[in-house]
Parts: C-alpha cells; structure tokens; sequence
C-alpha cells in the first residue's frame, strides 16, 4: 500500500503540514518496500486550485491512503475521484504518524 | 459618466450611497457589481426584470482522442484541469475559459461548450434603469459578468453609479476599470480605517479621482484624521441615525424622504462638479 503525507519539511521525522493544497513536501511511503520519499510540492504558490493540484500529484504517484489533518471541498472531489482514503492525522511526525495508521489507530477523515 | 462606489468590505453603507445616489440623479442607470451578494434590488423593487444568462466557454475533452500527455492540465494555470486515473478531468469552477488548453493540446481532444456561471436581471425602476448581476454559487469569477453588466451599462449614455464588490479582488479592480470618480465609504472605527486603506490604495493605483463618504459618524476622528494625511475629500459624514438605518434595511430609498434627500444630493453635487 502507498501512503502520502503532506509535510513541513523532506523526511520521516517531519512534521505533518496544516494545508494539504500549499504543503512544501509530499511524503510518500511504500509499506511493503518500507520505503518512503519526499517530493517538493511544486505548486505551492499557485493561484487557486492548487488542492487539485496536490491530489493530482499524488494520485499519480498510485497513493491509497492520504494522512492530512484536514482538506479542502476541492481536493476532496479530485481524492474520491482518485479513489484515495483520507485519515486525520495526529500532532506528531511522520514516522509516528504511518505507525499509527498501520495500528489502525487513525480516524477515516469524511 | 461612471462613479463607482467602493468599501473595503461589505455592509458600511456601499449599497445605501449607490443606490440613493442613483435613484437622486436624472438619467442614470444602476449598476449592481458585488455578482457574489447583489442586494440593489432589495431596494429597487421591480416587477418585471429581464433575465439573461452569462455564459462561459468550458473545455470538455474527447478520450478518444486525448493520448494523456498532459500538455492541457500542465498548461492551465488555474489549475482546473487534472489527469486522474488515465483521463483528463475538468473542473469547470475553477476554469477561467482562457481558451487555452484547446489550443495546446496536440491531439485537437479539446472542444469548448457553453456553461452558465450566472445572470444579469435588468429593468426600469422610475427614470433610474437597473441593471445586477449574480454569480451562481461555487463559481469562482465574476468578472465576465461585470464585464457584461458594464458593457450594457456603457451603451446607454447615461449617468452610471456602480456598486462595486468589496474588498480589493480582481472584480474590484473590474468594476473600476471605466469610472470617472471613485466614492470610498467608510466607517470610523479601526478596522474601517484598515478596509478604507486597502481601498484608497487601489484607486489611486488606477489614478481615479477620489472623495470619501464617512458612514455612521460617531465623533471618532480616526478617518478624518486619515483624509487629512492623504488629502483625501470628505464628501459628507452620514451621522449615525437609527431611523434611517433602520428604513434603509427595510430596503426603503431613503433618499425619497425629504430629510435625507440633501444628504445624497449635496454628494452629487459635489462629485459632478469634481469630474468635469
Ligand atoms: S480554458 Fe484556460 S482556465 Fe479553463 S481549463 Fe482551459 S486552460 Fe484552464
Ligand atoms: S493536451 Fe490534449 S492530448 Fe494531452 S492530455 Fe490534454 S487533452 Fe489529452
């Protein structure tokens, strides 16, 4: 399974960005690699629109599950199109976060 | 003539001043711009209004055609385009109809058709025509629309007082773009100041010449204190009045009753005189 997580700065032990539209990063992980990468969100600055953009992004980067704490009437159309599972994220990084997901302890957000 | 009266954000008297200035002055035609909460028609109550549709082109795309390169949805950006899961999406709220995701597409996949983003109601109310537009919710630009209200409002050859939308957006700068005299209307309080200083800042970016409509005087000097400093005119100061505060959210014209009546046409004396 492939899960993404948007991310205030490139790696596992960053922590999770409050907007899913303008994070910097993109965190991708590969669970059955254990594998995971960061990918710089190119349009962060955009003008509108710019959830669309991020799910577009990680649609095609084949992602499932999306840890977010929150995401936009925009982005939530592109993501169910996508077929992506959204879970609220907790207050703590990455790694941590991913673990808890695998635990099945993160809520299914909408 | 166009006189476009503006306010930093909704609710300080914008309406109150364009549509009592409008209803005052022979001639003259209404223009109702703030598309995404038009309420001049709250005032000028008119039983037969015309309705027409503003329409947009949206591309739509041809998979039979389309090859998935991406070119389009790279191309857009107002971001309105995605590829997701091996076809191009459009997302016709956020497509500002540029036309030119049509023109890059190497496949000749993209084709254009009609979508209504919302309306322009129009009628006569006494010798004042009235013209508003509305954008339909969840669209995300109203400018085609006000341009369409401007463009009917300019061929008219009369005396145009637009309301303009709040703030300093796009459809501000819109709405402006063809007025003669700007009236920025504010009230005094501090978070006034902050909205009349965005708005004032716009205007004399589009070198507009300008006077200042002080709503719901108080006694607080704070926004004389900044006309003074930016030499800006104070047309009038509308005191706070309960009555007439209260009629004119009942949406009566005010400006009908002979004691506010030279309240708003000492304004319009004041600004005719300052544009020729
Ligand atoms: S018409 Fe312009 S704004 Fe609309 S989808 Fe095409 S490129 Fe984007
Ligand atoms: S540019 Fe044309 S061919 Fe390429 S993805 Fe867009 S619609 Fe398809």
């Amino acid at each position: 399974m492939i899960i993404a997580l948007p991310t205030k700065t490139s790696g596992e032990k960053s922590f999770i960005s409050d907007h899913f539209g303008r994070t910097n990063y993109f965190y991708i992980y590969n669970t059955e690699t254990k594998l995971g990468e960061a990918y710089i969100n190119a349009n962060k600055d955009g003008q509108g629109g710019v959830g669309v953009k991020s799910s577009e992004f990680i649609i095609n980067k084949n992602v499932e599950v999306l840890i977010t704490p929150s995401v936009g009437e925009k982005s939530l159309r592109v993501l169910n199109e996508g077929e992506v599972k959204i879970y609220k994220s907790i207050e703590k990084i990455v790694k941590v976060n991913i673990e808890s997901f695998l635990n099945g302890e993160l809520k299914e957000l909408f | 003539m166009n006189i476009a009266i503006l306010s930093g954000k909704g609710g300080t008297g914008k309406t109150l001043l364009s549509v009592n200035l409008s209803y005052l002055a022979e001639n003259s035609v209404y223009v109702d711009c703030d598309v995404e909460e038009p309420n001049g028609l709250l005032y000028y109550k008119i039983d037969n209004l015309e309705q027409e549709s503003v329409l947009t082109k949206i591309p739509v795309i041809n998979n039979d055609l389309c090859d998935g390169c991406r070119i389009c949805s790279d191309f857009c950006k107002f971001n309105a385009l995605a590829f997701i899961k091996g076809k191009i999406k459009v997302y016709n709220d956020l497509c500002h109809s540029c036309g030119g995701c049509k023109l890059v597409c190497p496949q000749k996949a993209i084709t254009e058709i009609d979508n209504a983003i919302g309306v322009i109601k129009s009628g006569q109310y006494e010798d004042t025509f009235v013209l508003s537009g509305e954008l339909k919710v969840g669209e995300e630009s109203g400018v085609p629309i006000i341009n369409r209200l401007l463009e009917e409002s300019s061929k008219l050859n009369k005396t145009v007082f637009i309301d303009s939308p709040p703030g300093n957006g796009c459809t501000v700068m819109e709405s402006i773009s063809n007025a003669d005299y700007c009236i920025l209307v504010a009230e005094p309080s501090i978070f006034g100041l902050h909205n009349l200083n965005m708005v004032y800042n716009l205007a004399t970016v589009f070198k507009k010449k300008i006077g200042l409509v002080i709503n719901k005087t108080t006694g607080d000097p704070i926004i004389n204190n900044y006309a003074k400093e930016k030499g800006l005119k104070i047309l009038t100061e509308i005191p706070m009045d309960f009555e007439l505060g209260k009629l004119n959210s009942e949406g009566e014209i005010v400006s009908k009753i002979p004691k506010y009546k030279e309240l708003f046409f000492n304004i319009l004396e004041t600004v005719f005189k300052e544009v020729n």
